[in-house]
């Protein structure tokens, strides 16, 4: 078999690895829903293992003058610009998950006042507290500059006035800037910007795993942002212009359209990240501060049996989290670091493969 | 729970051993065969029993009552600070030590609540849900003390010693420094002048006073099961701090684009805050702010790493991005110096980074400043050797008018000549690719002059790249048309550079042996040039026949012309050329005039009865003049000349 056809084949083998990860990520078990951090990780792996069977189809046994020439000189330092921009999506959306992780501290104190026996008045104030700065911590808007959007019930806190400030200043050096006036939401849009899928005689050769690896690429960084709260995500793209006739697309699609119908929902609502965990911790912490807004000792035995039954849920994720967020923050450095080792490579195949320079 | 005294007398087992005897005592009451004796005993003893648990109760009431006073009382002590809008720890130390009492007593009053088991008791209950209503509310306003004590604090301990960031030598070196002298040059070195200076500095970022009441509401909450509302307020306030520390270095917030696609002089700026920061964020506020949190919450195991990471995180992930994107770009050699730097100022700090996070959650921490130390190392061997490239293939189209100094020998010359100050590290970093680059040098450095420092990686790597800056200059050369000036060019260069290794920290790492080969090297072409020129110039003058008197008058006149032609193309010509070193032109003129103008004398002095001839178009004094026109640089004709010589 001449290298011709190797080639041609090593393309249909890393599609048809592509079209099956992408399918697993979409059914995803019980435990791993769709945006879980479980599935996050899920998702973080298939792009390492596709990255590197694309490094391979481009880069082993291949004389680096064929990468140079028409098309790749444009496809190949394209390819390259959009890691560079990944590169800095994956920084803000690590020290996003610095901010679950607040809200995982948060939720720890709400666990640690309610589950009392027998729940006093002094609880469920407690709880309260912990309850406003995690909603308000969830909502945050992720602007620069924005003060707490909370719901602001009796706050109880505001007796000697310095103390609002102080909290909402407390959020705000939460978040990580990455740069001034620097948008995921953009970044990403810049990413899908210029992306066409070959056409005719291209996309039977090279260039197509390279327009796949492009694709995936944005896909993953884009799911991340709609997860992980970070810089600036207003206006986030909804839409990927990827051709349905692609066979190893389809996955892909599904999951993208889904993870965007989510996304349009919540658009309306005020942004906490679409993470699994983060809005059902939402959803839970909203409840419970129902319930200790009206809590008086001893309470209703049927409105306490429910809290604690809430209380037990939020034990739950808080679990998830406490294993699982950590262990994040380091799988998108590992993605951080072979985007880089990736880049290096591909630039020195580009230089080795340009005329020497007099 | 060992200093608590127990509120209540009665305890637990008393009532379980009363009860179950008054079980056993009715039990016995039931049988049937009972003598009378053993009837009374029995009937006595449930009277008995039954006075003793009564007392029991009583006691225990009265034992309640107690704690309700108690609790009265300390629910007094802090209900009275929630309407209050002044701060307890303002207030001063007697009012903060009898609060913190109360909060104690609230909590001992809890815990002794809780000792009992859970019977029926409705007071019970109700006390203590009273008393951990009041310890909530004690906790809130602790962290509400604590945060209004960290904040107001941090504002007053800025240190002053710490220079403004401004006042750091921040000259980018560039293209436009060539033409910058040497004492010019050495000021825009670009090594910080506090690095030797600047080792640790431990600051009190909390004045001291004020760690003994934060750590005493620490103490409070962490035994009240609110450490994390503690941990909370205490890394928020921190943080907050910090981050205000930070923004006073002013390092931009740069995406990795942004910083890939920065030209150079900002970017030079860029790494200059950089190194800048790193010493002052690591050297002085971590290691300031790991002692404030070992002191506050030493003695609470893994919180207080946990807290001092949550502090750090943010500042040093910062820095760490704006290093990563600076090692990933484009390796120009201009970077070297600032590469350097940052190398050299991380791979002091990474000792203290290994100490400040040396548990487990902050390996990440460690791992990533390793890597980037390597990042850096790997950045500066690249750059080296694309100078080196860039030095051998620098192309030219024409010829370097006048045959001065090259601007790439400037360039060249100064840029190296700032690199000894980096020695060990450029030694230590270039060691792998020493082998390959001595053999290149072919000039082996042995005998009494040979030392370490001329051995050494750097010093063969900088000939290796002089060389290659000589192998171009000889390029270079032969884009003139003229030999003579191929020779003056290359005489130029090379004295300049002779002139720059002994004149600057260089020398050690050159040798006097590659300094005396580089004298001969000019001194060759500086008598090429004289031979190239003005052999066949003065062999005109020569004496065809010697021996024989004197010349005919055709001979003569045909001599003096011939000469005076030659003259004065070489003089047209050679007047435009340069020879930017004083003492090289004075040296050049001297040996020129030695041979020019003694053999013009000589020939003149051969043939006296011509000397009044007409055709005489110059004298000797005529010719030593205007040999000193030669190498100004300035073209001239020598009508010029003799109009300005006739004035």
């Amino acid at each position: 078999m001449d290298t011709q056809e190797q080639e041609l084949e090593d393309i249909e083998l890393f599609q048809k690895h592509v079209s099956d990860r992408f399918t697993e990520l979409s059914s995803p078990p019980e435990d791993d829903a769709l945006l879980s951090v479980s599935w996050l990780h899920s998702l973080l792996d298939v792009f390492l293992c596709c990255e590197a069977e694309f490094e391979a189809i481009l880069i082993m046994d291949r004389d680096p003058s064929q990468l140079s020439k028409p098309p790749f000189d444009r496809l190949i330092p394209e390819f390259i610009e959009r890691a560079v921009k990944a590169l800095d999506i994956c920084n803000a959306v690590a020290n996003g998950v610095d901010s679950v992780r607040h809200c995982q501290k948060l939720s720890e104190i709400v666990i640690s006042a309610l589950d009392q026996n027998p729940l006093g008045d002094g609880h469920a104030k407690r709880a309260k507290k912990a309850l406003l700065m995690l909603l308000s911590a969830m909502n945050l808007d992720d602007k620069e500059g924005t003060h707490v959007k909370a719901t602001e019930r009796s706050w109880s806190f505001g007796r000697r006035g310095v103390n609002k400030e102080q909290i909402a200043g407390h959020f705000r050096s939460l978040s990580w800037q990455v740069a001034k006036n620097w948008s995921s939401a953009k970044q990403i849009q810049s990413m899908i910007y210029n992306l066409v899928a070959p056409r005719g005689a291209e996309a039977s050769g090279l260039p197509s795993p390279i327009y796949t690896m492009n694709v995936i690429m944005i896909f993953v960084m884009w799911a991340l942002v709609a997860a992980i709260p970070c810089q600036e995500r207003n206006g986030l793209p909804t839409h990927f212009p990827v051709p349905k006739q692609l066979n190893w697309a389809h996955s892909l699609i599904g999951l993208q359209e889904k993870i965007a119908d989510e996304w349009k929902k919540k658009e309306k609502k005020g942004m906490s990240g679409l993470l699994d965990e983060l809005q059902k911790m939402e959803k839970l912490a909203q409840s419970l501060i129902d319930f200790t807004d009206s809590f008086h000792f001893p309470g209703d035995a049927e409105k306490v049996k429910e809290a604690a039954a809430n209380v037990s849920e939020l034990k739950e994720i808080f679990g998830r989290m406490d294993q699982g967020l950590t262990p994040l923050q380091m799988h998108i450095r590992e993605v951080f670091h072979r985007i880089v080792r990736s880049r290096t490579e591909f630039l020195d195949v580009l230089e080795k493969g340009s005329a020497p320079v007099l | 729970m060992d200093e608590c005294q127990s509120a209540i007398p009665a305890h637990d087992g008393d009532l379980h051993v009363v009860a179950a005897a008054h079980h056993i005592v009715k039990a016995l009451g039931t049988t049937k065969n009972l003598s009378d004796d053993l009837r009374k005993i029995l009937i006595d003893l449930d009277a008995h029993l039954s006075l003793i648990t009564s007392n029991i109760d009583s006691k225990g009431g009265k034992g309640f009552v107690e704690v309700e006073e108690r609790l009265k009382r300390v629910e007094r002590k802090i209900v009275i600070w929630e309407s209050d809008r002044i701060m307890i720890w303002d207030s001063g130390p007697k009012e903060a030590s009898d609060y913190l009492e109360a909060v104690d007593e609230v909590q001992t009053l809890i815990d002794s609540l809780r000792g009992l088991s859970m019977n029926e008791n409705q007071k019970q209950k109700e006390l203590l849900h009273r008393a951990s209503s009041l310890l909530q509310m004690a906790m809130s306003r602790l962290e509400e003390e604590l945060i209004h004590m960290l904040v107001k604090h941090k504002q007053q301990s800025e240190p002053t010693y710490i220079p403004s960031p401004s006042s750091q030598r921040n000259v980018v070196y560039n293209e436009s420094v060539v033409s910058l002298d040497n004492e010019s040059a050495k000021e825009a070195s670009s090594k910080n002048s506090c690095s030797d200076e600047c080792g640790e500095y431990i600051v009190d970022l909390v004045p001291e006073h004020v760690i003994p009441d934060i750590k005493s509401i620490a103490k409070v909450m962490f035994a009240s099961d609110y450490s994390q509302e503690f941990c909370e307020a205490f890394i928020g306030a921190r943080k907050e701090a910090l981050e205000q520390h930070f923004d006073i270095l002013e390092n931009g917030k740069l995406s990795i684009e942004d910083v890939l696609k920065m030209e150079w002089c900002s970017l030079s700026t860029e790494m200059n805050k950089w190194t800048w920061s790193m010493k002052i964020i690591f050297g002085v506020y971590l290691m300031s702010e790991k002692r404030l949190c070992d002191q506050v919450l030493g003695e609470f195991g893994s919180v207080n790493s946990f807290c001092f990471l949550e502090i750090a995180k943010t500042t040093i992930l910062c820095l760490l991005n704006f290093g990563e994107a600076i090692a990933m770009g484009p390796q120009e050699p201009e970077k070297l110096l600032r590469l350097l730097d940052m190398y050299e100022t991380l791979a002091d700090l990474v000792i203290d980074i290994d100490a400040l996070f040396s548990e487990d959650g902050g390996s990440f921490v460690r791992l990533e400043f390793h890597k980037l130390l390597e990042g850096l190392a790997d950045s500066i061997k690249a750059a080296f050797n694309v100078f080196g490239v860039a030095v051998s293939s620098n192309g030219s189209l024409y010829p370097f008018p006048g045959g001065g100094v090259h601007p790439l020998s400037k360039y060249v010359m100064n840029y190296i000549s700032m690199f000894p100050e980096y020695c060990s590290t450029l030694n230590l970093l270039l060691e792998d690719q020493h082998s390959d680059v001595a053999s290149l040098v072919s000039e082996p450095q042995c005998g009494p002059t040979a030392s370490l420092s001329t051995s050494c990686p750097m010093a063969c790597h900088l000939r290796s790249i002089t060389s290659s800056l000589e192998s171009n200059l000889h390029k270079k050369s032969k884009l003139y048309k003229d030999e003579a000036l191929q020779h003056i060019f290359l005489m130029n260069n090379l004295h300049y550079m002779v002139q720059k290794v002994k004149g600057s920290e260089l020398r050690p790492f050159f040798g006097d042996e590659w300094i005396r080969k580089h004298n001969a090297k000019f001194q060759q072409h500086e008598m090429n040039y004289e031979r190239v020129t003005w052999s066949s110039v003065v062999l005109l003058l020569k004496d065809d026949n010697p021996g024989s008197s004197s010349l005919s008058k055709s001979a003569f006149k045909e001599k003096c012309k011939g000469f005076s032609v030659a003259f004065e193309e070489v003089y047209k010509n050679q007047t435009s050329w340069c020879i930017p070193d004083p003492q090289l032109r004075e040296d050049l003129r001297i040996s020129t005039s030695l041979k020019v103008v003694h053999a013009y004398r000589t020939f003149l002095g051969r043939n006296p009865a011509h000397v009044d001839d007409k055709c005489i178009k110059h004298t000797v004094e005529d010719v030593e003049k205007l040999l000193l026109d030669l190498f100004e640089g300035s073209p001239r004709s020598l009508r010029n000349s003799r109009r300005m010589m006739k004035t």
